[in-house]
């Protein structure tokens, strides 16, 4: 296996970090990343926080592109995704500003992507025990995702709901025209790369529980919607490719 | 005509020249008025000739021919939410697609 952590320049790797007020946390992931995954660019998309995120993020030096609105979660990751397509990155690596993502750990999805030839790299906290300490719930509703993926296409996929990723040029050039890019990318996204034909691979890794703050899944009507939405989605999904399935 | 009938009546017909007015001051296109334009008509005529509901509830097998009229509402209502629906999501849509283009465009002129 090729390590790819300390290769400069050729391959344009670009990481995506979508914040929204994470003033308190996002100053030491970008300083690890700076350190530990020198050879991607970072791209940090403020999602019109309130707080001083942005003036953090600029402080480090670290490129910050402010959505005119607050977008959410999925559309921030897009705004990524389209600012990658623009600047012609060849891979693009998600990760959360929250400090849940260790930073180092981006490298290992790096050398997953170029090793296996796949489109997609999901880091994966169930596939090793790294120790993680998943919340109840939590772990519940990925259990559940995962066998809805497995029942719809064959794979199987420990972690579906997991957002620390990485894409190849090609889902960065499909995910950037997509029009439905879904509100949770998480499960239905999966199932829709599956049927669509791209080859999605599964990577441990450790990742660690939010420094400070609330989740976008705090709560209890969030988690709610959320699981409902995601189990709908995922319905849709495989109802709308019954029949022309593996299309790519 | 009863007092039900001429209630009907004038709120169709209110509805209808709220619908012009609108379209004359270019606050509703002709293509987004014509369905409140059809269900007004629908309601004109079932409001002059009740006899008209009578028959056609007799026709669809309904015993109490009110009910006839409030399904017909309510499909009518259903229709039309339905599309607005859709015309929220592409609204949305192309409002998302806006935003992120601009949020890209803005910054790549602040580095100009």
């Amino acid at each position: 296996m090729k390590n790819c952590g300390d290769k400069m320049a050729s391959p344009k790797v670009l990481i995506i970090i979508p914040a929204y007020n994470e003033a308190k946390n996002i100053g030491p992931v970008l300083e690890s990343l700076k350190k530990d995954v020198s050879f991607a660019d970072i791209l940090v998309i403020n999602d019109h926080s309130t707080d001083n995120t942005k003036e953090i993020v600029e402080k480090n030096g670290v490129k910050c592109i402010t959505n005119i609105f607050n977008m959410r979660y999925a559309w921030t990751i897009q705004t990524g995704i389209k600012y990658a397509k623009y600047h012609n990155y060849d891979y693009a690596i998600f990760m959360d500003a929250d400090g849940q993502h260790i930073p180092n750990e981006a490298v290992k999805l790096y050398d997953a992507i170029i090793n296996t030839h796949s489109d997609i790299i999901i880091g994966s906290r169930y596939i090793k025990k790294t120790g993680y300490k998943c919340p109840f719930f939590r772990k519940i509703g990925t259990k559940f995702f995962a066998g809805l993926v497995r029942l719809f296409t064959g794979k199987k996929i420990a972690d579906p709901l997991s957002g620390f990723q990485c894409i190849n040029k090609k889902v960065i050039d499909f995910w950037s025209k997509c029009g439905n890019y879904p509100e949770y990318p998480d499960a239905s996204l999966i199932i829709e790369m599956i049927l669509r034909g791209y080859k999605i691979t599964e990577v441990p890794v450790k990742m660690k529980n939010r420094e400070s703050g609330a989740s976008m899944h705090s709560g209890i009507w969030k988690p709610i919607k959320y699981m409902t939405t995601q189990f709908y989605t995922c319905i849709v999904t495989f109802v709308k490719y019954i029949g022309k399935r593996r299309i790519k | 005509m009863t007092p039900m009938s001429i209630f009907l009546t004038t709120i169709a017909i209110l509805v209808i020249l709220y619908v012009l007015i609108s379209i004359r001051r270019n606050k509703l296109s002709p293509a987004n008025s014509f369905i409140w334009i059809v269900f007004c008509i629908i309601l004109l005529v079932l409001s002059i000739w009740p006899a008209s509901l009578d028959w056609l509830a007799n026709l669809l097998g309904i015993s109490y021919p009110p009910t006839l009229f409030l399904a017909i509402a309510l499909v009518i209502l259903f229709i039309m939410n339905f599309i607005q629906s859709k015309k929220i999501e592409d609204l949305q849509k192309k409002i998302i697609d806006l935003g992120q283009e601009l949020s890209i465009k803005k910054d790549d002129n602040n580095k100009k």
